[in-house]
Parts: structure tokens; C-alpha cells; sequence
């Protein structure tokens, strides 16, 4: 009875806190299985003292991270994205890609699934594409060569701008007036602290464009 | 390539469960949302289209995760960081993950080296799994109250929440295409371990400047095509390939003109 008074939209949260736990199972199950396997277990000090450093760096991140992407991804899509990672340069732009071809908005029960069908499909491709070049890298060393060579190699440093580019048209054109104040902040600030991390980058961007469009709301400009 | 301890059977035995686990979520996910979706009256051709133009869009951006896997596999093998990249990771996070743990080891040598330690090996596999395993725990205690929030917002002022959502994904944009414009490399270590700047093609340059403004014309471009000719099939397409023909650009400079495409202004 339960199940069938269950909203789609809670069934989701029900089953997305399951699949949490059952990842959170597997991601520790990952390095006990190593350890067991070759009888290293680690000295405690080390890990402490490196997972000390490493949570230092990115939990906050992750606490914003999860408060910023929520809303843009959906719950199907946040539970899915946060498992499955890669989340700025690959499923948020894809999910938003998706919902702007469908022409429905993040915030709606139709953007949800639109967002969750997106993500799915991108997680899907994203794991096979990365398990069959890995295991070409791992078999044939002429491959790899190429795909370090000076020629493809730079491209797959851009690729990030290439996704952002693109998005930038669609989103830009259509926003042209919230898009003006921050591109111009984050490059001024670039330009004086060029080596801000890209967590921290994007953190200040959302901040200034939402505080610009604030203002521009209030004035009655957009 | 098996002898390794690092990447032996039983370790692939590991990725191949991980990664059986991923596609099951994510299974699991899309059939209830395709038949949500048809149950809210998307159309079998928008469902359709949704899907196929999300896997070309992942292809590119996958391949080059695929690629930072070698950063990685120098020091850790193959299957670390292919499962690290694989869940959760992103090679942001993971470098410094694995150096904090390497270095805690005692060692200087950060991932530019072969680890032989198996015990140092598995300090970075607790040290890198525990370093991420936080979304994990809070998205169950946090995220219905966040969209419970967001939902109150729309429901209260739609107008004010579209902007806000824009505005939050413009930021976002802007925050990128600003590093591609403006923005310094990564930082390299020199042999006595001090953080140096180096020019290794990820500085505001010729390059990443290309790829942004080749990007936006093909975009641009694509979309008119799609108003002009009506080319239903291609509008869903429009960004995977103008990303793809962008990098094509990255790659013809780089190959044609060496000399141009080394020149950065921020590195």
C-alpha cells in the first residue's frame, strides 16, 4: 500500500538513499578487498594524516557542491551524479543540454526526468567508454603513444572549454543581459589571481552572476 | 602487465564489479524515469532523442577522462585509477588525493613514480576512497530538503527562480570560460618539490581560446542551420558536434602550427 501512495518524485528520494548506502558499501568495500587481497593493510598514521590533508581541501567543496548542483540536476540526477562523479564537465552540461532540447524547464517534474533519463544515459556510455580505452591503454602501448602524442593530447586539455563553449552560445544568446556583469568579474579577478582552483572559481562566479541578477531583478532589467 | 600487483586479475576482478554497479544504478534510474516520463506525456521520440544526444555528448568528454587515467596508472597502475575515475572521481580531486597519501608515506617522488610498496599502494586507496565518500552520506540527509526548498521558491515566485536558476549556471559558464580567457596552468613541482609555473598547454592561451571561440561559432552556426532547413535530427545533436568540431580545430593547429598553438599568455 505504501508503494502506491508514493509521489514519483518521493519514490525517488527512497530508492536514491538506498543506492547511496549501497555505494558508500562499495566504495569502502573497494580498498578492504585490496588490502585483503595483497595482506597490505595500511598504517593508520599515513591514512589519517593523508585523508586529514585531503578532507581539509575538499569537503567544504563537496558540501557546496551538493547545495549548488541539487537544484540544477533533480533528485534522480544529483543521486546519480554524485555516485558516477565528473559532474561540471560532463553530466550537469549534458542534463541542461537535454532539458533545453526537450524545452522544459529544471525546476518541473518533467525537467526531473528528462535530467534523470540524460544523466542515466551519459553515466551508461561515460563507464564503457572509459573501461574500453583503458583497457586498449593497458594492452597497447602504440595506442597510448597516440593519444599523448603533441597532436591530440592538447585537445584533450580544451575540452572542458569546448563543452563550456558551446553551452555558452545557447545559454548566452538567450541570457545575454545576466551574462555580461559576471563573465567580466571572473575575468577581472583572473587577471590579477589567475591561479584561483576551479572550485573556488565556480563558487565565486555563481556568487557574483546570482547578486548581479538579483540586482538586475530588482531594477526591473531582466 | 598481469605480474603487477597492482593491476592483476583479481584487481580487474574488482573494476569489473564496480563497474557492473554503476550500470545497474544508473539501469535502474533510467527505466523509472523513462516510464515517468511517458507517463507525464514526453513523447516516445523526445525519450528517444534525449538518450542518443546525451551518449555522443559523453563520448569526447569520456574519452579524455579515459586519457587522465595515464596521469595516474605511472604511479597506481591501471585499475585505481580507473575505478577512482570511474565513481565519484574527477582528476581534480584525485591528484591531490593520491600525492597527500603518497607523500604522508614518506615518499617525494608524488605520482611521477612506479609505488612497489603495497602498503603505501593501499594507504592511497583508503586515503582516495575516503577523501570522496562524503556527497555519499550528506545527499541522503540533505537533498529532499534542498529541492523541498527550491520547490517552495518556484511555487512562490517562478519568475524570480528561472532567473535565479540561470543565473546560478551562468556563473557557472562564466567561471570556465574565464579560466580559458584569463586563468594561469595548474601548478608542476620541480625536482626539489617547490610548486613551480610551467607552461604544459592548460594556461589561457591560442588553444583554449580557440576551443572556446570555435565552440560558440559552430554553435551559433548549427543553430541557424537547424532554424533555416528544419533539421529536427540534428537539433539535439548541435552541441556534441560543435564540441567535436571544435576539438577538431585544437587539433589542426596544434599539428599545422606547433609554434602558435604553444603560445600562451597565462601559464
Amino acid at each position: 500500500m505504501m508503494k502506491k501512495n508514493r509521489s514519483y518524485i518521493d519514490s525517488v528520494h527512497f530508492y536514491g538513499r538506498i543506492w547511496c548506502l549501497l555505494a558508500l558499501c562499495v566504495m569502502l568495500l573497494v580498498p578492504t578487498l585490496m588490502s585483503l587481497h595483497l595482506k597490505a593493510w595500511p598504517d593508520l598514521g599515513i591514512v589519517g594524516k593523508a585523508f586529514a590533508a585531503t578532507a581539509v581541501l575538499f569537503y567544504p567543496t563537496a558540501v557546496v557542491e551538493v547545495i549548488a548542483y541539487a537544484p540544477l540536476l533533480g533528485a534522480g540526477g544529483t543521486y546519480l551524479s554524485f555516485l558516477t562523479g565528473n559532474i561540471v564537465n560532463l553530466k550537469l552540461p549534458c542534463a541542461l543540454n537535454a532539458m533545453e532540447n526537450v524545452k522544459v524547464k529544471a525546476n518541473s517534474e518533467e525537467g526531473e526526468v528528462i535530467s534523470t533519463i540524460s544523466i542515466a544515459a551519459s553515466a551508461i556510455v561515460t563507464t564503457l567508454i572509459i573501461a574500453v580505452f583503458v583497457l586498449i591503454f593497458a594492452f597497447n602501448p602504440k595506442f597510448t603513444a597516440l593519444m599523448q602524442s603533441d597532436t591530440l593530447a592538447p585537445a584533450f586539455k580544451q575540452v572542458t572549454y569546448s563543452i563550456f563553449g558551446a553551452i555558452a552560445a545557447t545559454y548566452f544568446v538567450k541570457h545575454w543581459k545576466l551574462a555580461i556583469f559576471p563573465l567580466a568579474m571572473v575575468s577581472l579577478l583572473l587577471v590579477f589571481f589567475g591561479s584561483i582552483p576551479i572550485g573556488i572559481l565556480i563558487f565565486v562566479g555563481v556568487i557574483i552572476s546570482l547578486l548581479g541578477a538579483q540586482a538586475m531583478y530588482k531594477l526591473k532589467w531582466v | 602487465m598481469f605480474q603487477d600487483f597492482k593491476s592483476d586479475p583479481f584487481m580487474f576482478c574488482i573494476v569489473i564489479g564496480v563497474i557492473l554497479f554503476v550500470i545497474a544504478q544508473s539501469l535502474f534510474f533510467l527505466i523509472r524515469a523513462v516510464k515517468r516520463a511517458k507517463a507525464l506525456g514526453i513523447s516516445n521520440e523526445k525519450i528517444k532523442n534525449t538518450i542518443s544526444s546525451s551518449a555522443v555528448f559523453s563520448i569526447a568528454p569520456a574519452i579524455s577522462i579515459a586519457v587522465t587515467v595515464l596521469v595516474l596508472s605511472v604511479a597506481l597502475g591501471y585499475v585505481l585509477p580507473w575505478i577512482r575515475l570511474s565513481v565519484i572521481g574527477a582528476i581534480s580531486y584525485e591528484v591531490p588525493a593520491a600525492e597527500n597519501a603518497i607523500e604522508a608515506a614518506g615518499l617525494s617522488s608524488g605520482i611521477g613514480a612506479d609505488i612497489t610498496d603495497p602498503k603505501i599502494f593501499t594507504a592511497v586507496a583508503w586515503v582516495m576512497s575516503l577523501g570522496c565518500i562524503l556527497p555519499l552520506i550528506l545527499i541522503p540527509l540533505i537533498l529532499k530538503k534542498i529541492q523541498k526548498k527550491v520547490t517552495g521558491a518556484v511555487n512562490k515566485n517562478a519568475k524570480w527562480a528561472d532567473i535565479m536558476a540561470a543565473a546560478a549556471f551562468i556563473g557557472l559558464i562564466c567561471a570556465f570560460l574565464g579560466r580559458g580567457i584569463a586563468g594561469t596552468g595548474e601548478l608542476a613541482t620541480n625536482d626539489a618539490g617547490e610548486k613551480i609555473n610551467v607552461t604544459i598547454g592548460d594556461g589561457a592561451g591560442i588553444l583554449s581560446l580557440a576551443a572556446i571561440v570555435s565552440s560558440i561559432l559552430f554553435m551559433l552556426a548549427l543553430t541557424l542551420l537547424n532554424k533555416k532547413l528544419q533539421w529536427k535530427w540534428l537539433e539535439a545533436f548541435s552541441m556534441p558536434v560543435a564540441m567535436i568540431l571544435s576539438m577538431a580545430v585544437v587539433v589542426l593547429i596544434s599539428h599545422f602550427a606547433p609554434g602558435l598553438a604553444a603560445i600562451e599568455w597565462r601559464y
